[in-house]
């Protein structure tokens, strides 16, 4: 159940009269089609400010229709569906317990904040009220484009094909190498956001041709139950979903979304516990811990590492995460080292000489990874995909250009060896998540 | 000599007469001249029973009596309009931080604090009294208007027409905070007050003068790990903050020594205290043992027993913002005793 907070504007402070909270009632607004405010040659970034500038839910529809995007049929048919600016959405939280006086324990993530009465955890985005724990982020989306899949990255799932990609507010991490600080380290409040129902959002992807729900940008695992009722919603109209995430989810959780995500890529900040305390102000542990979920539940995942000078670049360090993916999952599971830039508190370092990635790449080739990849450098040879068997490229790609050149029915057409992945919609929506196994 | 409501000082002040008589990490006073050797930080807790009234309490008139009385005593100034001189100057813009999470500092605390930076020549466009969001603010009762008869009053989300939902662009990073900090603090004051409230805090273990500023910064939600430590220091550290910062006023009228930072009536009591110093840190050492005197005749376990014991402070006074040593500050009470608990 979703309510909304009211979030009068100060008269003459802010000078800023925003719209006031909920559509209008389909035909109420008195503004020609259109006329609210011009979106015409605007970002998306406009866009979604205009949206929020006073504009009503019909008229941003028009606006998001006018320039071809996503929302219009959402905004007309759901009128929930609109502007959050200003507003907070309460729905309730899954995933707690709880505790005397008021207080809540979370139950999402490792952190297990426990949450007094009028507080929020860690991330953010989840507070209790009255004893009840509330997420604040249900389908306040600050994010939505539509990228390629190769974007995310996941290399070995429809490859070259759409994802519809979208992010609520909001990190259970605080990496300082972040380089969606802007949104993932904010409170829905803070930022910019479009409503949107779980079924419109679905509705959107089949109109735009999206074969993949993607949750990314920032944590989705601080959205975990947009996340599950969305997945859920495109699983029954033929779209899959995955989850872009830092793998910093507690099993049961994992678990319940593995019911519904088609796949999943997981980004390993690095293979030390004092990198992830001092950068990320987390652990690995629990990541690692998802890794094995992933594996044991049997759903295809991809794994990234941001390699960053002198903090996780060792050659040491890489062969150890390699040979850990190999022991713990599987020789199959893409792995990609992907290039650092400055950004967010890490100012003080230069980008990953290109060397250094490929050094990754062939330390974790030689631990017996079999599909290793170099991201962030253009027309590097190792954003291909090369067949273990005889070597042959089996997809190209040059950026976002995908050319599957050597893959047929998921097996090299050169020498016949099957290609780890999820190669068609079929199987995507095919996947059931194995049981846990009895201990 | 001048009281306020009937209380008499408890400790005469003649040793205080000097200026600039005060330690910690805050700045000088503005009168200028060399000040008196380095002595011990001051606190100054007022105490009356007419400021443990249950209810709506005192209003702001009857406040600002014994806010000015604090305030002399603070300086040893005979007029109250000295004694914030020293701290403020009429060309100043002051930002009075209330905190309104849960247990919120009362608005006639706020008010008071107003009116006496008002005798001194600020106009009420140059007073803001805020907190995070004018939401937060209204539900505790505040006014929230762009102008008032005394201060201004609004939220940072207020700024939100500015970017960055009334915040600052540039992330600030102090220790192991990186923030961004409330546009409220960095575009609308030259100077800041703490306007507190004393509560017992279920992480930090105390909030009060210090942890006041999590309210100033874009993301208090990621620095609440291992007590909040070093992270309310930091926080009170970095520039913005630490350049500004000229007074702290705590509203100890009814502490809650349990529950916080929630609202928790049970465990409130009728303390009638009103705490001021230009140390922080002193203040809340202060705050801090008021809060374990309680719980301790309640028959509770410190909070170091709870392990929440406030160990910000030591941070805090390591950075320089303030002395955590109880011993070595000096606590000034009028009226009832401060440690009569």
């Amino acid at each position: 159940m979703s309510t909304i907070d009211k979030s009068e504007p100060v008269a003459g402070a802010a000078g800023d009269a925003r719209t006031s909270p909920g559509a209008p009632a389909p035909g109420s607004c008195k503004s020609a089609p259109g006329s609210c405010k011009s979106a015409s040659g605007s970002t998306r970034r406009a866009l979604l400010r205009a949206v929020g500038g006073g504009a009503c839910a019909a008229c941003a529809a028009r606006l998001l229709a006018g320039r071809g995007a996503f929302a219009a049929e959402a905004s007309a048919e759901a009128p929930a569906a609109g502007d959050s600016h200003g507003r907070i959405v309460v729905h309730d939280a899954r995933w707690f317990e709880r505790l005397p006086d008021k207080a809540v324990k979370c139950q999402l993530c490792p952190r297990e904040c426990t949450v007094a009465d009028v507080e929020r955890g860690y991330c953010g985005v989840r507070e209790n009220r009255g004893g009840d724990y509330k997420t604040l982020v249900y389908g306040t989306l600050c994010s939505l484009n539509i990228d390629p899949i190769e974007k995310k990255p996941l290399f070995h799932y429809l490859p070259g094909t759409a994802a519809l990609s979208v992010a609520t507010p909001g990190c259970n991490m605080e990496c300082k190498f972040c380089q969606n600080w802007n949104v993932s380290q904010v409170r829905p409040e803070q930022v910019e956001s479009l409503l949107m129902p779980p079924e419109n959002l679905v509705r959107s992807a089949v109109a735009r041709q999206c074969q993949t729900l993607a949750y990314t940008y920032t944590e989705p695992v601080v959205f975990s139950e947009y996340v599950l009722d969305t997945a859920a919603a495109g699983r029954r109209q033929g779209v899959g979903s995955v989850m872009i995430s830092n793998g910093y989810i507690r099993e049961p959780a994992l678990r319940d979304l593995c019911k519904h995500l088609t796949a999943i890529k997981v980004d390993l900040k690095a293979f030390t516990e004092k990198f992830y305390a001092e950068q990320c102000a987390a652990k690995l542990a629990p990541v690692l811990a998802t890794l094995e979920v992933l594996h044991d539940v049997g759903i295809h995942t991809e794994i990234v590492v941001l390699v960053i000078p002198t903090l996780n670049d060792s050659a040491d360090e890489i062969s150890a995460m390699a040979k850990w993916i190999v022991k713990h999952m599987s020789p199959d599971v893409p792995l990609h080292f992907s290039r650092f830039h400055p950004m967010y508190r890490i100012q003080n370092l230069p980008p990953t000489p290109v060397e250094t990635l490929d050094r990754a790449r062939k330390v974790s080739m030689d631990a017996g990874l079999r599909y290793v990849y170099v991201g962030n450098v253009p027309f590097h040879a190792g954003e291909s995909t090369y067949c273990p068997g005889c070597g042959k490229v089996v997809i190209k790609r040059v950026g976002y250009n995908v050319d599957v050149v050597g893959l047929r029915r998921g097996s090299c057409a050169s020498c016949g060896r099957a290609i780890a992945g999820v190669w068609s919609q079929q199987d995507a929506l095919a996947f059931k998540p194995k049981e846990k196994a009895a201990t | 000599m001048t009281d306020a409501g009937g209380v008499t000082r408890r400790v005469f002040l003649a040793a205080a007469a000097g200026a600039g008589l005060l330690g910690g990490g805050l700045p000088e006073t503005l009168r200028g001249g060399s000040p008196d050797p380095p002595r011990k930080p001051r606190v100054v807790v007022i105490r009356h029973e007419a400021l443990a009234a249950e209810g709506q309490g005192p209003g702001p008139e009857r406040v600002r009596e014994f806010l000015d009385e604090a305030l002399k005593a603070l300086t040893a100034d005979t007029k109250a309009a000295d004694a914030w001189a020293r701290w403020l100057k009429p060309s100043d813009r002051v930002g009075i931080k209330v905190n309104c999470l849960g247990y919120s500092t009362r608005p006639a605390v706020a008010l008071a604090t107003a009116a006496s930076l008002g005798a001194i020549g600020l106009a009420p466009q140059q007073i803001i009294v805020w907190d995070r969001t004018s939401d937060e603010l209204r539900r505790a009762g505040y006014d929230v208007a762009a102008s008032g008869k005394s201060a201004r009053c609004f939220g940072t989300d207020a700024l939100a027409d500015r970017g960055g939902a009334g915040y600052g662009r540039e992330i600030v990073t102090s220790g192991g905070i990186g923030s961004l900090f409330s546009r409220i603090v960095t575009d609308e004051t030259t100077a800041l007050i703490s306007a507190s409230v004393l509560k017992d805090h279920n992480i930090a273990g105390l909030t009060c003068a210090l942890k006041n500023f999590f309210g100033a910064i874009h993301n208090p939600n990621k620095y609440h790990d291992n007590g909040c430590d070093p992270f309310i220091a930091d926080t009170c550290a970095a520039e913005p903050i630490r350049k500004r910062l000229r007074l702290a006023v705590c509203d100890a009228l009814r502490p809650q020594f349990s529950g916080g930072p929630s609202l928790r009536p049970q465990w409130q009591w009728g303390y009638g205290g009103l705490l001021v110093s230009t140390d922080p840190v002193a203040l809340d050492r202060v705050a801090l043992e008021i809060i374990e005197r309680k719980r301790a005749s309640a028959g509770m376990k410190p909070l170091e027993a709870e392990k929440r014991p406030a160990r910000y402070l030591a941070s805090a006074q390591a950075r320089g913002l303030g002395t955590a040593d109880l011993a070595s500050i000096e606590v000034l009470s009028i009226g009832k005793a401060w440690d009569a608990i």
